[in-house]
């Protein structure tokens, strides 16, 4: 599958052929942390006097630079499919071969970050567990009541939530089971041929 | 048990044949327990015929002087002797401490039930569901092509009687980890109830 890229886009790419590979190196490192990080302004003013061209030129070729590498990465396109659809820029052996080494150094942490874009739920992170017997409370005396205390740990968009619940020794048994089940569904035929067939 | 002279008065009015007779007595001892124990209860249990006869503000008296009695009773877990020690000192008969001791004995479970009920106590988890799924792609991010699940603990909260839902996804080695935890507590549960 190729990229798909606009006039738009290669006007913005346009750019890096006109300076060093190392400059395009250092742009790339730039997208990426800005990936991370949330992009930051100043940084393009900085690296527009260093080469004495406008900010906004910059800003593109890095915003350029950025969509490919994360179109690329969400695609998961093979090293032939980005070579093809970067030769049709018209740019240098050289830069072609540093901007396919851009892509697979940085598709793994790209496609991380991407995973943290989709509609999110919170999600397991750690269980705490403790055995309590209730003796007494203040409208019944003399009682044996066991009961498991739970400590839920869960993530959400970065935040750490937690729960504190409670159930019964019954209950309890049949969480298990009912999970162990869950677990087992994976082993089934039906299962293994979805994961081998769907790929 | 530490009963008020208001339950004390009561309980004598009630030991007295001539105010209440055997039929009245062993009504007015079921009403008590049906006013505590049975939820669908209301005023009219007081209602019977064979009740009319009797002064309604005597009778209300001992209504509640026997509910507050049961409660405590029950709150206390007391035996037969120290039912029937207290009803001795009411000056109830030996007749009607055996119907007290016996009905008493009859409602006994459901009325531990009902006391232990209250209080005030965790989330309590009933039930759990889960889903299976196989993550293909979102708009973000295609080919994902990885196993995911979805757990939903069903939970009640005594007071509020409300069922909040607590939802959460997990991987394959998260839900292993969930449920080797949670065998663990009851692998220790199950120790914990053989010593």
């Amino acid at each position: 599958m190729l990229l798909d890229l606009s006039e738009e886009h290669k006007e913005h790419l346009a750019f890096l052929p006109q300076v060093d590979s190392t400059v395009v190196a250092e742009f790339g490192r730039i997208a990426v942390e800005f990936l991370r990080r949330g992009s930051n302004p100043k940084v393009y003013e900085g690296a527009a006097r260093k080469l004495s061209v406008s900010s906004d030129t910059v800003q593109h070729g890095v915003e350029g630079l950025t969509y490919l590498l994360t179109e690329s990465s969400k695609l998961m396109i093979s090293e032939l499919d980005f070579q093809d659809s970067v030769f049709v820029l018209g740019f240098s052996e050289e830069l072609n071969k540093l901007l396919l080494q851009l892509y697979l150094d940085n598709r793994k942490e790209i496609r991380t970050i991407l995973s943290e874009l989709s509609p999110d739920l919170p999600s397991y992170h750690s269980l705490e567990w403790r055995l309590d017997v209730q003796l007494a409370s203040r409208s019944l005396r003399q009682q044996i009541k066991p009961s498991v205390t739970i400590k839920l740990h869960l993530n959400q968009n970065g935040d750490h939530n937690t729960k504190v619940l409670q159930t019964d020794p019954a209950t309890l048994l049949h969480l298990v089971q009912q999970l162990e089940q869950a677990l087992e569904e994976m082993k089934t035929n039906h299962c293994r041929r979805v994961v081998r067939n769907i790929k | 048990m530490e009963l008020s002279e208001y339950v004390q008065k009561g309980f004598q009015m009630l030991a007295d044949p001539g105010s209440f007779d055997s039929n009245a007595f062993t009504l007015l001892l079921r009403a008590a327990f049906q006013s505590l124990l049975d939820a669908q209860a209301d005023e009219a249990v007081l209602d019977h015929p064979d009740l009319k006869h009797i002064d309604p503000v005597v009778l209300k008296h001992c209504h509640t002087a026997a509910a507050t009695y049961i409660l405590e009773a029950g709150k206390q877990r007391a035996d037969k002797s120290t039912l029937s020690t207290y009803l001795e000192d009411c000056k109830f008969d030996r007749e009607r401490i055996e119907l007290f001791c016996t009905e008493y004995q009859n409602n006994k479970n459901t009325l531990e039930i009902l006391l232990g009920s209250i209080g005030r106590s965790l989330p309590h988890i009933t039930d759990v569901s889960w889903r299976l799924e196989y993550q293909i792609k979102t708009n973000q991010l295609h080919k994902m092509y990885r196993p995911a699940y979805l757990v939903t603990l069903n939970v009640e909260n005594t007071d509020s009687r409300s069922h909040p839902e607590i939802s959460f996804s997990c991987n394959m080695e998260q839900l292993q980890d969930l449920v080797g935890k949670l065998k663990d507590a009851s692998k220790s549960l199950e120790r914990a109830t053989q010593l």
